[in-house]
């Protein structure tokens, strides 16, 4: 008897969170899922009617929308490696033991700290065409740059910005992924003769592998769903150079109130995500 | 494998969380089952001020509005003869406005009760089902009291659904110092320059950091589409859906080309972002076409140089197109008290409180007769700034052409706007009008089906 109801506890234990999660998180998804078959019919009085996979369909032959998949794929083919990559560095400086480190670590947090809306406005501003930043390159006699208005950097900016916040943040990660790894197995490696770099490759980054599966995958979905900088800087702008999935969603859903192509978008770029973080779960699965 | 389904299961929650962010109410639009519009009757109409005048049950009533109106006369006003009625106004931002009305009223939010609406919005608004009928609140005296074309404006498919309270109209703000030091004649208040004119004139004042001309709404249908009107150009097709061929046509690219040069190869407009009237006042800017606001803004704090105003310009070849239309307040359909916000909205668009909204240092030019005519007796209004409003009411009365017809005018005008905004950053005309009109023409078949 005893022993049948213990098998049911640990269940009683999550039923609280697993209701939450299915009323916050799951039932969205059917809803949105659902939204995507549906469109409004004007001739017939605004009247929401069912089209089945329409919206899919016109998506599929929608100019703009291949456009902002392009953006968003290139987007994150850049800034995912990049964000990893600096947060990895900036792990390993402020791990270093060096007097006053802890004050960098702090400095480092701040663009964390701030609001994404906040950091946006500012960088607004110093990126304007007479902003602080073209105010500095003056000072060198660099000609003004459009870093908002050109298709050429409109989407660097945008990377800049976001990784300008990303960065810290998924050092805070890999920091504590570095500081996991016990002095004794660095201490054995130098015993057997490794330098600087085998230990990097043949200790630390094996070590990590965790922490740095766990902050791409992170990083991945955090930069798909990446949309204050684009809505308050560019607006999907120039020519939909910035114009990610996730901005145009938006603009079809709550600008033009068209729900059903929003919610296929969104649907879509689910999938898109769901294959490109089994590919990363895949490459860093433990063997 | 246990590793894989522990990283699936955070991506889903991480998506998930963006679906419930973009996910609309169930309620956001109406079934197939409740499809048409709830109309109120007449009766209904017609009884309602007299119901929520004699009940005393406590009504708050919300109203959406822009952050630099000021509404706190009119609410005293209002609340002190309707003690039941509270009126709480929610401020907001220019730009942020349209989006909150398109988010809050598609969701069928039942929060908000009086709306500020855009006069070429009230279709769009109207085509959703989303603004109360007003034909049965206003009697037919008070539709005369506001200036011809106003009742239009707020008109869709036989239904008024949104009253005027403000209109606008647009003039050419210029420091007469600068002008004069640079050996140019500056225009007389009913003078017209053309645009030609203007673009000489610019590049001559254009210097160091100093820029000869732009436009206050750089980037905005309102302001802009005027310059292909003038050439000719059609704002939209007959039927009010089609585009291409229209906003991308040979008067178009000409009038957009002209807007483009100013930006880029002759560079006498500033690309910065810096509202035109603050580079003005700062030194900066020699002349701008802007709204007759700015009379208002500039008798708060005026310019410390000598500066003037004269007629919207048009082509040399082209007609004279004046912008037109403004701010029109409606009445949310999902409404708690729908009848209640109505009797609010006749006393202050046609009632005692629109003397008391143009009183209390409302920005634009207000759409009932009785206050345009009073500009001409008022002791302020008989020296500049607010001289000028005079001017403003002499140029609201020369072929004010409304911005297009159409449901699907917010579509519309975003994706105009987009373009413009390409232009002005240096993409060829040609090429972003083309671009716009396919895109609108993609928006506007929605509304077709």
């Amino acid at each position: 008897m005893l022993v049948k109801r213990e098998r049911w506890t640990p269940y009683l234990f999550i039923l609280p969170a697993l209701l939450i999660l299915g009323v916050f998180r799951f039932w969205p998804i059917v809803i949105g899922l659902s939204e995507s078959f549906y469109s409004i019919s004007f001739l017939q009085g605004g009247a929401k009617v069912f089209t089945g996979l329409d919206n899919y369909k016109s998506l599929l032959g929608d100019p703009v929308f291949i456009k902002s998949v392009q953006v968003s794929v290139l987007f994150n083919l850049i800034i995912n490696p990049l964000q990893i990559l600096l947060s990895l560095g900036l792990a390993f400086l402020v791990n270093q033991r060096v007097r006053g480190v802890e004050f960098f670590r702090s400095i480092y947090l701040i663009p964390v700290a701030i609001s994404i809306n906040v950091s946006s406005l500012l960088w607004k501003l110093i990126l304007d065409d007479s902003g602080m930043a073209n105010g500095i390159l003056s000072l060198f006699e660099i000609g003004k740059q459009p870093f908002l208005d050109s298709t050429s950097q409109a989407l660097w900016s945008i990377i800049g910005i976001a990784s300008w916040i990303g960065v810290p943040f998924w050092m805070l990660f890999l920091l504590a992924g570095l500081q996991g790894i016990p002095a004794q197995i660095y201490e054995a490696a130098e015993m057997d003769g490794a330098n600087g770099m085998t230990k990097l490759f043949r200790v630390t980054l094996p070590l990590m592998r965790n922490s740095i599966g766990f902050v791409l995958i992170a990083d991945t979905i955090s930069n798909f769903l990446l949309f204050v900088p684009v809505y308050m800087l560019t607006q999907g702008g120039p020519e939909l150079s910035t114009n990610l999935v996730m901005y145009e969603a938006y603009r079809r859903g709550m600008i033009y109130g068209d729900f059903g192509t929003s919610a296929a978008m969104v649907m879509m770029q689910l999938c898109i995500v769901i294959f490109v973080v089994l590919i990363q779960s895949y490459l860093f699965r433990e063997k | 494998m246990r590793n894989l389904i522990k990283m699936i299961t955070i991506f889903v929650l991480a998506l998930s969380m963006l679906l419930a962010a973009c996910s609309p109410k169930p309620q956001a639009t109406q079934s197939a089952e409740t499809s048409e519009p709830e109309v109120p009757t007449e009766a209904a109409v017609t009884e309602a001020p007299t119901i929520s005048a004699s009940t005393d049950e406590p009504i708050t009533l919300t109203w959406l509005i822009l952050e630099f109106w000021n509404p706190d006369n009119v609410i005293a006003a209002y609340q002190k003869e309707h003690p039941n009625v509270t009126i709480k106004a929610e401020k907001i931002g220019f730009a942020d406005l349209f989006q909150q009305n398109q988010i809050r009223l598609g969701a069928g939010d039942d929060s908000l009760d009086i709306v500020s609406v855009d006069a070429p919005l009230v279709a769009s608004y109207g085509a959703r089902g989303w603004l109360y009928p007003l034909n049965s609140t206003f009697s037919s005296e008070e539709i005369d009291t506001w200036v011809p074309g106003a009742v239009e404006a707020g008109t869709y498919n036989e239904q008024f659904l949104a009253a005027p309270q403000h209109t606008s109209t647009q003039l050419l703000f210029y420091n007469k110092d600068m002008l004069e030091a640079a050996g140019i004649t500056p225009p007389g208040e009913d003078e017209r320059w053309t645009w030609e004119q203007v673009a000489a004139n610019a590049q001559q004042l254009t210097h160091d950091d100093v820029y000869g001309f732009t436009w206050e709404q750089t980037t905005a249908a309102y302001q802009l589409l005027p310059l292909p009107l003038s050439l000719g150009g059609n704002a939209i097709g007959p039927d009010g859906f089609t585009v291409d061929g229209v906003v991308n046509s040979e008067e178009w690219v000409n009038a957009f080309t002209f807007y483009g040069d100013a930006f880029n190869s002759l560079g006498y407009a500033p690309k910065s972002d810096t509202p035109a009237n603050e580079m003005f006042k700062n030194g900066k800017l020699a002349m701008f076409v802007g709204g007759s606001w700015n009379n208002l803004v500039f008798s708060w704090g005026p310019p410390e140089f000598n500066w003037g105003v004269s007629r919207f310009p048009y082509f040399e070849e082209g007609e004279t197109v004046i912008p037109t239309g403004g701010w029109h307040f409606g009445v949310n359909a999902n409404s708690a008290h729908p009848e209640a916000a109505a009797e609010f909205v006749r006393w202050l668009s046609a009632g005692e409180g629109a003397d008391i909204w143009w009183g209390a240092d409302s920005y634009d030019m207000p759409a009932q007769k009785s206050i345009i005519e009073s500009f001409s007796t008022l002791p302020e209004f008989q020296t500049p700034p607010l001289y000028f409003m005079q001017v403003a009411a002499r140029e609201a009365t020369v072929n004010p052409v409304p911005r297009p017809v159409t449901p699907g005018y917010l579509e519309y005008e975003q994706l105009l706007n987009a373009a413009f905004n390409d232009i002005r950053n240096g993409a060829d005309p040609k090429q972003a009008l083309d671009t716009a009109a396919q895109r609108i023409a993609q928006e506007m078949a929605k509304y077709q089906k």
